[in-house]
């Protein structure tokens, strides 16, 4: 190694050459190390891996469909898409470590309150790698705050959707719905229909009801991203958006608001917690109006409602989230008397001239029964007891009929089953017979039961959409619709998808003859002053006023009740005749007017409707008090 | 030591022998694989100024900045060599003082990312003077230990050359900089191992080394240190977190398959997958861009330029070169080893930079003095060894 002759100053140099081989030989152990590991990660497992590098980086994405629109019968829109911001954050993409941080400047920027955002990430209906709704309807200058601060913001992302607009406001909420967030259970049940974790969903009223229609279909593409999830590019659009279809309802706005109108004054007049108005086209059963008050606001639903408004709204005791003209039931009162008079005639237990003795009360067993008017009417036939509803007369035509008659008829008039109009949440109604006694209280309908169920108290309930299609085939002669309210639906191009078509439910299976007796009976209601001045209108109506008890007594003994008008307008002022295209029902829930308020609510209506001069509302019954007293 | 020692005899050889005489044991092939490995650098830092959408002929791109600090190496790795290595001996103290005042000065008003203070701008440029420090530690270090050589064996020598690290490892920690202090501690281990110091205390040494472990982990050890070491023995824990990296960086890897996707092309890095894809992560991207022949031309150029830097400490005549090449090589090897072991999951994350690939102005110019003295060292002997 080292030549002769030449001073070497390195004493113990074989230690350190042995050193330096066995460094070479680490440095090469390592370095193999290194290979094997290499060619592990990219020889053996490489195609896993790049698998993996490409699904990092590549996603499939959902493009919207435009959501259909929404039309009243005469074109007016009411449903409007706009374009608006959202703010959704993907909790893969947001550290745990910084979600306290992104949640409190979210809070700040969107004037919401943290404990909302957190409730929105932690109610995630999809995986932690989907989005999450946080916000709709943000102002652009916040919009673009937020997606400046992205890199402080991890996760966050903004995307512009198209919110719903709803034209008319609250005017047609209960009708409408809303849209809104789309909820953990509903997805799971949809995601194969394409829906997505962030997405809107109809929630109510005809947003609900004609979800498929509306939505369209969601085309796909693949994009790439970042690692934040930011979209790099589009790849491929690998199926197409197809626009949602349009709806036009059977709704005429101008009624909608003359129908409000007349609801908004009752309800402020006498204080009432709660009223329905509808009207319908008996002809074809299509619904013209129908209001529920109280309401709420969809635009508030469809720009992100916050929790505590929500919670507001749901614990509210009056429902405004239901619609209650047809979510709700109530009982019918003496307007269910068409049932029992009807029903009694087809059955001929009477023909429309017997006379049937009325009393101050009838007893069964050890109970009165009493006539409202505590005194009896004499003996009269069936145009005279319904017109001046007597109880004691339909208490003994009830007898004559027997409950199972009864509730066949009632069910010939739609009682007790759902009417199957084009909106979510309805409800059937109770139509008590043998059976539904046996099934619900395990004994046998008992005599006074019996009596009761023919004026439309104890077990009976309906819809205030139930009674009002009853009188409906009443007032078209005896035909059964099936009401609607959605009149058309279009296609993005403009094809109707599906024409207005009336559906027959069936024939009630009277004959026509009944039809008329009872058309006379309702047109007497009216003229026998029964109704006081709404005879001295100018316009021909034919009705039936309810007064239905309910709940429990109070001090006095007397029972909280509702007051019902249900009516309809012959279409040339004759009521022999079926021609009517206009019944209305009006319903103000546990009134405690003096007089019957809903009867005044559907004459201001009328009145509205018709363009009636003289203003013939009676602003005394409409006071707070005793009905009982004032009677 | 401490005492200035002219050697007026050595400045005379070199101005009369012939500068033929010189040049012949000049290494070119050392200086063509640091070359080499500079260029690969370079083209990685080429393709992510280009895949994060920056001209690299905008005069702020990193791709220019690399150029020009590659410009700067070259012209301090020549200087280096022209400049007699002999004269450090000398200068071995104050070479200690600059060290730890320049150390002591990036505390003060250096800047660094998540609060550290490692960088120093000169001018427009950013200098890390961490990076310097490990060769100037090799400088005191080699010298130390060529002045001890007979006295290898005494545990006092070990202990010596400890203490001498001890200010500058303090100084790194508090950047704090767990990397270089890591790096500084292999080379120290590297240099007295081919010093040929005892290993009977070595080994002791290495012992209580493994024994301060749970004291270095509850006081020395900051959060995001443990939790890289943490994320390391079971990167599922955090995926997002601190395990991030090391699933990313393993992910670009397999990406690259035997060809590598091509220069430029890599989409882990590209799509900002890789969070610091051209820094301490660069190998990664190198492996999905260029496959794993690119990823085995990189050990090969290593190993070839390793087995150059030991065989000119084989060859030096005096210590000093022989220890010097020690520490150069254990400094290479370390931070190959270590940087590669993270970016494929092997070992945990550190911020240890991979020499030549990693992007940074003070590592190349660090690596260009280093490898200067070795050529310094080579053409300074009386005669070739072979």
């Amino acid at each position: 190694m080292v030549a002769p002759g030449i001073v070497d100053e390195r004493p113990g140099r074989e230690r350190q050459l042995v050193r330096f081989i066995v460094f070479g030989i680490a440095l090469l152990v390592a370095v193999s190390g290194l290979t094997a590991r290499m060619v592990y990660l990219q020889l053996v497992s490489g195609q896993t891996y790049q698998q993996l590098a490409v699904s990092n980086s590549t996603f499939q994405q959902a493009i919207p469909s435009t959501r259909g629109l929404i039309y009243d019968r005469n074109g007016l829109l009411l449903v409007a898409n706009l374009p608006s911001y959202s703010v959704k954050i993907r909790p893969s993409d947001l550290p745990f470590s910084q979600r306290a941080m992104v949640v409190a400047q979210l809070s700040s920027l969107l004037k919401m309150d943290p404990a909302d955002i957190n409730t929105a990430i932690d109610g995630n209906p999809g995986s932690n790698f989907d989005l999450v709704r946080i916000a709709q309807g943000v102002p652009v200058a916040t919009a673009n705050l937020i997606a400046e601060e992205h890199l402080a913001l991890p996760g966050v992302e903004v995307s512009v959707d198209a919110l719903r607009h709803y034209t008319e406001g609250p005017l047609f909420s209960e009708v409408l719905g809303y849209t809104g967030a789309i909820d953990a259970a509903t997805l799971k049940q949809l995601k194969s229909a394409g829906y997505q974790p962030d997405d809107l969903i109809g929630r109510a009223g005809v947003e609900d009801q004609y979800e498929t229609q509306l939505r369209g279909s969601y085309g796909m593409e693949t994009i790439q991203r970042d690692a934040t999830g930011r979209q790099i590019q589009v790849l491929s659009t690998d199926s197409q958006p197809v626009a949602g279809d349009s709806l036009t309802l059977t709704l005429d706005t101008k009624m909608q608001q003359q129908a409000q109108t007349a609801v908004n004054w009752a309800m402020k007049a006498s204080k009432l917690k709660s009223a329905v108005f509808i009207a319908i086209n008996p002809q074809t059963g299509e619904i013209l109006a129908m209001v529920s008050t109280p309401t709420y606001d969809d635009n508030q639903f469809a720009q992100g409602i916050s929790n505590a408004q929500f919670q507001a709204l749901l614990n509210n005791p009056d429902k405004p989230l239901i619609n209650h003209a047809v979510g709700m039931q109530f009982p019918e009162g003496s307007t269910y008397k068409l049932v029992t008079g009807s029903g009694a005639l087809a059955d001929k237990k009477l023909t429309p001239t017997t006379l049937v003795q009325t009393h101050p009360y009838i007893q069964i067993g050890r109970d009165k029964y009493w006539d409202w008017n505590k005194r009896g009417f004499g003996a009269i036939n069936i145009v005279s007891g319904f017109a001046h509803s007597s109880d004691t007369f339909f208490y003994q035509v009830a007898q004559m009929l027997g409950i199972q008659r009864l509730a066949y008829w009632a069910r010939q008039f739609g009682f007790g089953a759902p009417t199957g109009i084009d909106l979510p949440g309805e409800v059937a109604g109770i139509v008590p017979d043998e059976k539904w006694k046996q099934d619900t209280f395990g004994q046998a309908i008992l005599p006074g039961e019996a009596v009761q169920a023919g004026i439309g108290q104890g077990f009976d309930t309906s819809t205030p959409l139930q009674l009002l299609n009853a009188y409906a085939a009443l007032a078209n002669g005896g035909t059964l619709y099936q009401p609607q309210i959605v009149r058309q639906i279009t296609g993005p191009d403009g094809s109707v998808v599906r024409p207005f078509h009336p559906i027959v439910l069936h024939k009630i299976a009277a004959p026509a003859s009944v039809f008329t007796t009872m058309r006379r009976a309702a047109r007497m209601v009216v003229t026998s002053g029964h109704t006081w001045n709404l005879r001295n209108e100018p316009f021909v109506v034919a009705g039936k006023t309810g007064t239905a008890e309910f709940g429990v007594k109070d001090a006095q003994g007397r029972l909280p009740y509702h007051n019902w008008f249900v009516a309809f307008v012959p279409l040339h002022g004759d009521v022999s005749k079926p021609d009517s295209q206009l019944a209305v029902v009006g319903f103000n829930e546990d009134a405690n007017t003096v007089g019957n308020s809903a009867t005044e609510m559907v004459k201001y209506f009328l009145q509205i409707h018709f363009g009636a001069k003289h203003d013939l509302r009676m602003f005394n019954l409409m006071k707070i008090g005793d009905f009982y007293g004032g009677n | 030591m401490g005492v200035l020692k002219a050697e007026p005899a050595k400045v005379q050889d070199w101005a009369t022998t012939a500068v033929g005489a010189y040049w012949r044991a000049y290494d070119i092939q050392l200086a063509i694989y640091a070359l080499l490995l500079a260029g690969l650098g370079l083209a990685m830092s080429y393709s992510s100024t280009v895949v994060t959408g920056v001209n690299p002929l905008d005069p702020s791109s990193n791709f220019l900045r690399g150029l020009m600090w590659s410009g700067i190496a070259v012209i301090v790795f020549m200087a280096a060599t022209f400049f007699d290595y002999k004269w450090l001996k000398t200068f071995a103290w104050p070479i200690y003082f600059v060290n730890l005042g320049l150390l002591a000065l990036s505390l003060v008003i250096g800047t660094g990312i998540g609060g550290a203070a490692r960088w120093i701008a000169i001018g427009p440029l950013q200098f890390q003077f961490s990076e310097l420090a490990k060769i100037l530690m090799i400088v005191v270090l080699a010298n130390y230990l060529a002045e001890r050589h007979d006295r290898l064996g005494s545990l006092r020598v070990i202990l010596g050359a400890c203490i001498l690290m001890v200010p500058t490892w303090v100084l790194v920690m508090l950047q704090p900089d767990l990397g270089t202090s890591l790096v500084l501690a292999g080379i120290l281990a590297g240099m007295l191992f081919l010093s040929g110091a005892s290993m009977k205390w070595l080994g002791a040494l290495a012992g209580l080394v493994i024994a301060m472990v749970p004291i270095a982990w509850n006081y020395i050890l900051r959060d995001y240190q443990k939790q890289r070491l943490l994320s390391f023995l079971n990167p599922a824990s955090d995926p997002q977190g601190a395990g991030y990296q090391l699933t990313q960086s393993q992910i670009a890897v397999s990406a690259g398959g035997l060809f590598g996707r091509g220069l430029t092309n890599g989409t882990q890095d590209a799509l900002a997958f890789l969070p610091v894809g051209d820094t301490d992560f660069a190998f990664a991207r190198l492996a999905e861009e260029l496959g794993f022949i690119g990823a085995v031309l990189v050990f090969v150029l290593f190993l070839v330029l390793l087995w150059r830097v030991l065989m000119a400490g084989y060859r030096s005549q005096d210590r000093f070169g022989t220890v010097f090449a020690a520490g150069i090589g254990s400094l290479l090897v370390f931070q190959l080893v270590v940087n590669v072991g993270m970016v494929i999951g092997l070992m945990p994350v550190t911020g240890i930079p991979l020499p030549f690939i990693t992007r940074g102005g003070a590592s190349l110019i660090s690596l260009a003095v280093g490898l200067g003295i070795l050529q310094s060292i080579n053409i300074r002997q009386s005669r070739a060894e072979w």
